[in-house]
């Protein structure tokens, strides 16, 4: 088989010289400096930790919240959805749900080996706004009472939505079985906290 | 980018009656749950995952297999160009299925009294379009290492491959496994939820990195290989 025809002087290999071949130097130039920052960054991701104090509410859980931060990243590396608890200080089903589940050894070890929690406090009543990331994530996932259990992939993409509080087993049955939305009598924020 | 192959890849997409079934089956079934449920919003519309696939299905591929692309490189083309113009077609051709969509979707939303989340639109758009390009340009890298619709099948044997690499990692509580895998699937769907910055979240920078990173990388070697492929008729046998 004779080889191609080519126009290119000896020993010239067609992918440098100055031909239709050229490859593309600077791209891949920053394409090996973006996959370095890539590495570097994966590997600089906090490590999870507990969400800072955030009042009486989580003051006996036995779930160790994660910030966004870092359960976004925890979520990402191992693969487990999220799941947001959005809950507010003043609301009585908010807290028999941290009383009962939350505070609940084995409900907190099965809800850690299935998800990734992340608290996501609502400090409208209290102090007239939220932190943007409350703000967002309640626009988002259109969170209109409280509590509301999310479970969101690593996507972000909701695949459960839990409204109200029914007890712990009922609770924890509904995270285990399939992406199905519930609406247990919450409570409803005030018309001064909807957004 | 060259705009005459970006037009030809376009209408050759759209004039493959195939590609235009799939498009109809993945771009207007949703319609339905908006027509049931209008104040839902376009959560239903889903992403523009699959669309971006039955496009760029083959796009590099099947002008290696069926001989086109050694005519069509005979033109003052460079290879570059001629990948850079197949992903961007591509691209384009994917948002502006999800264009038609979202307008579809406002529409019906419209007509049936419910107002129109114009923030989701954008939102959805903007999403949209950066799946469109990561999607595009891993399927240009999968396209110049396989020829027809070759890319696919790469497509799903790596999809396995990680996924058997993830359980293996999770069985064996191997992080560093896991978090590979984890990252490998995630570079197989390369996007970026716009989400947070629309509402002035936190920069996750890991992952507009990972994202620009898969992209850029995708393309780079998509052209490093087809700056390698021999195309005479000689060895046209592929």
């Amino acid at each position: 088989m004779p080889p191609p025809a080519t126009d290119l002087p000896d020993g010239v290999p067609p992918h440098r010289a100055g031909s239709p071949r050229r490859d593309p130097v600077l791209l891949l130039a920053v394409a090996a400096l973006l996959l370095m920052l890539r590495v570097v960054l994966g590997f600089h991701e906090a490590p999870p930790q507990p969400a800072p104090p955030t009042g009486a509410l989580s003051g006996a859980d036995a779930v160790q919240w994660r910030t966004l931060e870092a359960g976004l990243a925890e979520s990402g590396a191992t693969n487990r959805p999220i799941l947001y608890d959005f809950t507010a200080e003043w609301c009585p089903p908010c807290r028999a749900m941290q009383r009962q589940l939350f505070a609940d050894p084995q409900a907190a070890a099965e809800i850690e080996s299935r998800f990734v929690p992340v608290r996501v406090l609502d400090r409208q009543r209290e102090e007239g706004r939220n932190a943007p990331w409350v703000d967002s994530l309640q626009a988002r996932y259109q969170v209109n009472s409280f509590p509301t259990l999310i479970v969101a992939g690593v996507d972000g993409r909701e695949s459960r939505r839990i409204e109200g509080f029914m007890g712990c087993d009922a609770t924890l049955g509904q995270l285990r079985g399939p992406g199905i939305n519930l609406r247990w009598g919450g409570t409803e924020p005030a018309p001064t906290d909807r957004r | 980018m060259n705009l005459t192959l970006v037009l030809a890849t376009l209408r050759q997409r759209f004039t493959s009656p195939i590609r235009i079934l799939i498009v109809l089956l993945f771009g207007w079934m949703p319609m339905i749950p908006i027509l049931m449920a209008p104040r839902a919003g376009f959560a239903a519309l889903g992403d523009c995952y699959f669309l971006a696939l039955a496009l760029a299905a083959g796009m590099i591929g099947q002008d290696l297999s069926s001989g086109t692309l050694q005519l069509l490189l005979a033109r003052p083309v460079t290879r570059a160009q001629y990948v850079f113009s197949r992903w961007g077609a591509v691209a384009a051709g994917t948002f502006l299925i999800t264009v038609l969509q979202t307008l579809v979707a406002a529409l019906i939303m419209t007509l049936r009294g419910a107002p129109v989340p114009w923030g989701g639109a954008a939102l959805l758009l903007a999403n949209s379009a950066l799946l469109a390009l990561g999607t595009a340009a891993v399927m240009a890298l999968l396209s110049s290492l396989a020829t027809g619709l070759g890319d696919l099948g790469l497509l799903f044997l790596v999809f396995i491959s990680v996924q058997v690499l993830e359980k293996i990692g999770m069985f064996k509580s191997w992080e560093w496994l896991v978090r590979g895998a984890g990252e490998l699937l995630r570079a197989l769907k390369p996007e970026l939820d716009l989400a947070p910055y629309f509402h002035g979240g936190p920069v996750a920078w890991l992952a507009v990195v990972s994202y620009l990173s898969t992209v850029t990388l995708c393309l780079g070697l998509a052209v490093v290989v087809m700056n390698r492929r021999e195309l005479s008729y000689a060895s046209s046998g592929n």
